[in-house]
């Protein structure tokens, strides 16, 4: 049992950064970007094309995949979504599945299909009565915290971060009150980038390298958005950890071929009992 | 010149109008050249493999094409991607029999693909050649049609079974990825250890989870002295992560294309002492060599291209079967296979050419592959292929066993 808690919280830390960046790109952008399984693959083959054929140190490739994120987050914005502003939000959901395909095809295209592994020893655990948990994966854990807590920082104590906050609520009042919007919006997408980059290099390190890696995310990460209330950020980290723990719980009571259900379990419920998610606020319509 | 209708005109040209109509695309292809579709798996799951599989097709129809074709006329190859995903290559393999009028797919590699584009291939009259396993194939197979170039999975699971006991391995835990292939492969794994050694029944997983952590430690529940996962590359890579990182220090077996090269250089030292066995081509055969030459790879005594030299015996095979038929209907041509490939005292062949050269000199030949011997059973299976186990050391295969299954 207490095993299954701590795989569940370090499936947690994998999926809690890219909750919380679908979660603000949501609030931010006003479409669910179903994209982010594009944008991780491009964050872990940037970091594997450092850390392996150019040879640069893991802590290097994870700085450059960042970077990748967040450039690649960031054009696609500016050549894809901003001339559609305009449109609903289920033509720019359908164009992110989209461009999702072309990110990972690309991908595939200039790595091939095979697996990869980033350029570290796979570590033995430490092991604490019944407990195995390797050193990688408490540093995965702390750089997830750290990223909430970073990101409650950024939120809560910065300028850009209260205007994020005003243009998540309200973009129209917020532009009223004189917040620039196009550069909340680039701020955001840049950060969010960022974290989906970073997000990358974590599932890179904890499962296969491959160009549908992010697809095998997405569902997980977006249930966790859902659950914990989409476009809340604190939401979204509840919510990841509450999908981690619920997948390998299910485990338990359930043959393990339905596990994968489990995430569309959470999506369907929550839609059906709780819309606007455990921490968000029901949207008024006027 | 007059152009003015007459009634004599236009009954005439109506007549010839409904003649045109009735022909169907098939027999308007008849003269042509003979339409052939490849549905290999270039990527997903098989894209370690899907490459070379098409490669070698393409390859060996333009040695014959080159050489004149058969019954005297050209074979036209068109090629697709199955992704390793029945949906896709159901919707591929409509469009080869209904657009590009194919008599034969060739090159399906996942069972799981095999069985999807099955039906479909049944009510055209399509002649299927595949390297799959699964043992529902020659069940679903009623009308004789598909012809499999690798041994079925129990057959293969027994024998990696029989081996793992060998070693003198005690109790087991088996767990596999959800599907035909992998399923089938555990139930003869299972088989040759016998119930007595088993410390949970069998279980399966999904691909593209975001975790196999909660599978892994029911796995390794109870410590058991080995686990046999039968898998593909990519899940076992991920699975096999969470095995070490768990700290097992029992014994992992797998398949071998679960344990490829791109797992080895993926998982790197954390590799070495996994254990797995795989169905291999004949190394020492004339036609493995010559397909080595023809692939431009060097001959270093390890196994290569283990589909590619497969799918160079099904596009040999199936163009000497027409050329022995002497035509393209399928219920002849899959007779004919047997004829150019199966039973003794007939002249061996070990490529198209000098096979076909033989079937015009009006001689009985046996086609002896680059994959296999190319012997078929009743049902169109293989008959034999040799099994070799392997030990990962110092990230390279070791042979430890090798064991011929007929």
């Amino acid at each position: 049992m207490a095993q299954v808690i701590v795989n569940g919280i370090v499936s947690a830390a994998l999926i809690a950064p890219p909750a919380v960046a679908f979660s603000m790109l949501f609030g931010i952008l006003r479409f669910p970007n179903f994209a982010i399984g594009g944008y991780i693959t491009v964050g872990v083959f940037a970091a594997y094309a450092m850390n392996v054929p150019l040879a640069l140190p893991f802590w290097v490739a994870a700085l450059g995949a960042t970077l990748a994120g967040a450039v690649i987050v960031w054009i696609s914005d500016q050549i894809i979504f901003r001339p559609m502003r305009t449109s609903a939000p289920v033509t720019l959901l359908v164009v992110s599945i989209a461009l999702t395909f072309v990110l990972e095809h690309s991908v595939r295209l200039i790595f091939g299909p095979d697996v990869k592994g980033f350029n570290l020893p796979l570590e033995r655990p430490i092991t604490l009565g019944q407990i195995h948990i390797t050193r990688s994966q408490i540093h995965l854990i702390g750089t997830a915290l750290f990223i909430i807590v970073f990101t409650h920082l950024l939120l809560t104590r910065t300028r850009t971060g209260r205007a994020m906050r005003a243009m998540a609520d309200n973009p129209e009042l917020a532009e009223v009150r004189g917040i620039r919007s196009t550069l909340i919006r680039v701020v955001a997408t840049l950060y969010c980038g960022a974290l989906l980059g970073l997000s990358g290099v974590s599932a890179g390190f904890d499962l296969a390298i491959e160009p549908l890696l992010g697809w095998s995310l997405t569902i997980p990460i977006i249930a966790a958005a859902i659950l914990g209330g989409i476009g809340s950020v604190y939401g979204a980290m509840l919510g990841a950890v509450l999908v981690g723990l619920a997948e390998e719980f299910s485990t338990l009571i359930l043959p393990s071929s339905y596990k994968i259900a489990v995430g569309f379990g959470i999506i369907a419920m929550l839609l059906l009992l709780r819309p606007q998610g455990l921490l968000g606020q029901p949207e008024i319509k006027k | 010149m007059d152009f003015s209708t007459s009634r004599r005109r236009i009954l005439t040209g109506s007549a010839i109008a409904a003649l045109g109509s009735t022909l169907s695309p098939r027999l308007l292809y008849a003269n042509d050249a003979i339409s052939i579709g490849s549905l290999t798996p270039n990527t997903g799951g098989g894209a370690p493999y899907g490459g070379n599989m098409a490669a070698a097709i393409r390859r060996t129809v333009d040695q014959i094409n080159a050489s004149g074709g058969v019954l005297n006329r050209q074979i036209k190859l068109t090629q697709e991607d199955g992704e390793t995903n029945p949906e896709t290559a159901t919707r591929a393999a409509d469009k080869l029999i209904n657009v590009n009028q194919v008599i034969a797919i060739l090159g399906t590699w996942a069972s799981s693909v095999t069985l999807g584009i099955m039906p479909k291939c049944q009510s055209a009259n399509i002649i299927q050649m595949c390297t799959s396993s699964s043992d529902d194939i020659p069940i679903r197979d009623t009308k004789g049609l598909c012809f499999n170039f690798q041994i079925l999975n129990p057959v293969w699971g027994r024998a990696l079974g029989k081996m793992a006991i060998d070693r003198g391995f005690k109790q087991f835990k088996l767990m596999a990825l959800n599907n035909d292939f992998t399923r089938s492969i555990l139930t003869g794994f299972e088989e040759a250890i016998g119930p007595g050694r088993l410390l949970e029944k069998p279980f399966y997983y999904n691909a593209n989870q975001a975790s196999y952590k909660a599978e892994v430690s029911r796995l390794l529940e109870g410590n058991p002295d080995a686990v046999f996962i039968p898998a593909y590359v990519t899940d076992f890579t991920s699975v096999y992560k969470d095995i070490y990182r768990a700290g097992y220090k029992g014994q992992v077996i797998t398949v071998t294309f679960a344990a490829s090269e791109p797992f080895k250089k993926a998982v790197g030292a954390a590799a070495d002492g996994i254990l797995h066995g795989f169905p291999i081509p004949p190394l020492d055969s004339p036609a493995y060599k010559q397909y080595l030459q023809e692939a431009g790879l060097q001959d270093n005594g390890q196994i290569q291209h283990p589909y590619g030299t497969a799918c160079r015996d099904q596009i040999s095979v199936l163009a000497l079967a027409i050329e022995k038929a002497g035509t393209t209907e399928a219920e002849a041509v899959k007779r004919a296979i047997y004829d150019v490939s199966t039973g003794p005292g007939k002249k061996v062949v070990y490529n198209v050419l000098d096979g076909l050269k033989a079937l015009r000199a009006g001689e009985k030949i046996n086609y002896s592959g680059a994959g296999s011997a190319v012997e078929f059973d009743q049902n169109r299976q293989l008959i034999g292929r040799d099994i070799q186990l392997y030990q990962i050391r110092n990230g390279r295969d070791e042979i430890i066993a090798t064991l011929k299954v007929r």
